[in-house]
């Protein structure tokens, strides 16, 4: 809730001090603009965007969900694309930010994969491979300034190891039992960790998906970029499956009760 | 808060409390004096601390004042120290949107039904929300460092020496890193029968 | 060529990239007569968002050089895996290993080099130099260094370099009549202290917490270590110093 009654109606800038805790004269608004502003280069901004992807680890492998929006803004501009990506027989990408980058990160590692191929040298690109080698390239792209504007996870399984990492346009990266990106960091984070971190030993594929769907439907609730229309990839010792789309089932009878906030009375 | 520096700290002992500040005054960076006082008596049994702008410093104490003494003259009886926060909780947050630049700290022996004296620590950020720790307030431009060392030094029922060492310790060595703090310190150990108030020599860097 | 001028008129709407952020946590050295200590918390975070309960701060470089880095973490990664590659090379040209003063300067003209596009990362570098005794080296982002008895950096530096202050430095404290402080204290002060700054880190601060790794340097012929509990032995070498690791849980909230 923004507590500043100058604020309220117009638009609002999420990055910024989303819950008013700046006093008035330091709000951001306010704040004098960076001096280097207007000297630094500047870069792309995200387009074509695709929302939240989870990952989690589960007792047979690694699960990722992804749902089959495409967003222009805040228009639902492709509703039927894939942002679960198979790298190989052990690894699936999972992809949120600009999609038209995340085409060319899928040309990357294609090229990848044949060359590696054509080596014919007995070893295979693992998820733990080629999560270096993404780390490597958002890294890299980010300290020229121009970076590949996603934020990816990468899960699988080879030779008896789980694997779930993500890296985003900062070169950023880590490992974790469960992974959100974007919404999904603060809406859907939380219900993995309680839901799956205990349980990473013993959590059956039906459990997992289970989990998975609850939390691709309350991110369907509350996240406006997000739809009712989402894949499950799971990557075990045998290989991988990324299912058929799934549909969502929702109720929003409730919203009928809701009388708005602020202005809006009646 | 950086404007003219300082820090005050109060701490919960065995049947007894201790309030303790630094005595710089400085305008920015510039050293101006090396005996500014931040902590004064309410009444026998409270101590006021503050630590911010100079100028509301001056000015709050003599509201204060004057508001306990309205009080006193009304209630014929001394406030407590719970009643007391509550003031300076009120009177801040009268301005609260345009503070005093003071961030207060209260430290007191309270009367229990039962008529005993109950260690009572209180802190406030500037416009009056009230903190009231079991262990330790801070405020000041050496908040943080305060915090640091008293998390690692602070014990439950320390007695008044030990806690006197313990305060005393966790404050210097935080304004020995704190540019807007130091150049001495002032501590006061409020025991059942007696005041314990020490002037401590410290860095005058 | 890229026009800056039409770029720069466009308008409000376009968005500056921020090529850095902060990812949280907290790291410590304390050097003694013939050891040194090097710990780091494991919580990754990103504003208010716990990234990950376990990422490393703290890497064994050499079987008597320790590097903690903090700060943007995919800068962290990259310096140490650069150090490392150097450390490599080094030992290919040498066939021994960097002494560590060496490795503190080769840190400090590698973070030197991108001084106009800095690793934003603060580095401290702990280990047993070649006359056997334990060393603490801190740097600044762009490189400036100092050897130092302990140093604290991170979000939590400002909590836990006072308390350092006063209890590996004794500052403000004085000697009792006929006693005097050590000028090196025994190692398993310095552990507790390590655990108890670490704590108290964790209890005030909202990045530091989850997990502990503790690296101890030992010159091989000390006997320092022997009777601890919970210790593992990392050494990589006959010849070089004995590497411990000691891995503590923090408060997770």
């Amino acid at each position: 809730m923004d507590h500043f009654p100058t604020n309220w109606g117009r638009p609002r800038n999420d990055l910024h001090d989303a819950y008013g805790t700046y006093p008035i004269h330091q709000h951001p608004q306010h704040a004098p603009k960076d001096a280097f502003a207007d000297g630094v280069k500047r870069t792309q901004q995200p387009i074509v965007t695709g929302t939240s992807v989870l990952g989690v680890v589960y007792k047979d492998g690694v699960m990722l969900a992804a749902d089959n929006l495409a967003s222009y803004g805040s228009l639902a501009r492709f509703k039927d694309v894939q942002r679960l990506h198979p790298v190989g027989n052990h690894t699936v990408l999972g992809v949120s930010g600009d999609m038209s980058d995340y085409q060319y990160i899928q040309k990357l590692l294609e090229e990848l994969v044949i060359e590696e191929f054509t080596e014919q040298d007995g070893s295979i690109l693992g998820p733990a491979e080629l999560h270096e080698y993404l780390s490597q390239v958002m890294y890299a792209r980010r300290s020229k300034i121009n970076p590949l504007w996603n934020s990816l996870i990468v899960g699988g399984v080879k030779d008896g190891q789980r694997f779930l990492a993500y890296v985003d346009l900062l070169g950023t990266t880590y490992k974790a039992p469960t992974i959100a990106t974007g919404y999904g960091a603060y809406i859907a984070q939380p219900l993995l960790r309680k839901a799956v971190e205990p349980y990473t030993d013993v959590l059956t594929e039906e459990q997992a998906q289970s989990i998975l769907e609850e939390c691709m439907r309350v991110l369907y609730y509350r996240d406006a970029r997000s739809l009712d229309k989402f894949q499950i990839a799971t990557i075990t010792e045998e290989g991988i499956r990324i299912s058929e789309t799934r549909h969502l089932a929702s109720s929003w009878s409730f919203a009928e009760g809701i009388r708005g906030y602020g202005a809006q009375t009646q | 808060m950086e404007y003219n520096g300082g820090s005050v700290v109060a701490m919960v002992g065995k049947d007894c409390v201790a309030i303790a500040c630094d005595l710089r005054l400085g305008n920015q960076a510039l050293g101006v004096s090396s005996n500014f006082p931040k902590i004064f008596p309410i009444t026998d049994r409270i101590y006021l601390g503050m630590s911010g702008l100079a100028t509301d410093l001056e000015t709050l104490r003599e509201r204060f004042r004057f508001r306990v003494n309205m009080y006193t003259i009304k209630e014929e009886r001394e406030i407590e120290p719970q009643t007391f926060a509550h003031l300076v909780s009120s009177t801040l947050y009268e301005h609260r949107f345009g503070p005093y630049f003071i961030e207060p700290v209260i430290a007191g022996l309270s009367k229990t039904p039962s008529g005993d004296l109950k260690p009572f620590i209180a802190a406030a950020d500037l416009i009056g929300c009230l903190n009231f720790a079991k262990d330790f307030v801070v405020s000041g431009t050496a908040s943080a460092k305060i915090y640091g060392l008293a998390e690692a030094l602070w014990e439950p029922d320390l007695e008044p020496e030990d806690l006197f060492e313990t305060i005393s310790q966790t404050l210097m060595n935080a304004v020995d890193r704190d540019a807007f703090s130091g150049w001495g310190c002032l501590v006061h150990v409020l025991t059942k029968d007696k005041v314990i108030t020490r002037t401590l020599k410290s860095r005058m860097d | 060529m890229f026009d800056v001028q039409s770029v720069a008129h466009q308008g409000p709407q376009s968005r500056q990239f921020n090529p850095y952020t902060e990812n949280g946590g907290t790291i410590l050295a304390i050097a003694g007569a013939d050891f040194s200590v090097i710990a780091g918390d494991t919580r990754q975070s990103e504003g208010y968002s716990i990234q990950t309960r376990y990422a490393p701060k703290v890497f064994q470089l050499t079987d008597k050089a320790v590097l903690a880095v903090n700060g943007f973490s995919a800068d962290g990664k990259m310096f140490v895996k650069k150090v490392k590659q150097r450390l490599e090379w080094y030992r290919h040209a040498h066939a021994k290993d960097m002494p560590i003063r060496s490795i503190a300067r080769l840190i400090q003209t590698m973070l030197y080099s991108r001084r106009f596009f800095p690793y934003y990362v603060y580095n401290i570098l702990g280990g047993i130099e070649d006359d056997g005794t334990g060393s603490v080296y801190s740097f600044d982002p762009v490189g400036s260094y100092e050897r130092e008895a302990c140093r604290a950096a991170g979000a939590a530096q400002s909590l836990v370099q006072p308390f350092l202050d006063n209890q590996v430095y004794y500052k403000n404290q004085t000697a009792g009549q006929d006693e005097s402080f050590p000028t090196h204290l025994p190692l398993p002060s310095v552990l507790k202290l390590v655990v108890d700054a670490f704590t108290s880190a964790t209890e005030r601060h909202i990045e530091v917490g989850d997990g502990l790794e503790i690296y101890v340097v030992l010159k091989r012929d000390s006997t320092a270590i022997q009777s601890m509990e919970g210790v593992q032995e990392v050494t990589t070498s006959e010849e070089g110093q004995r590497v411990f690791y000691i891995r503590r849980e923090l408060k997770k909230d």
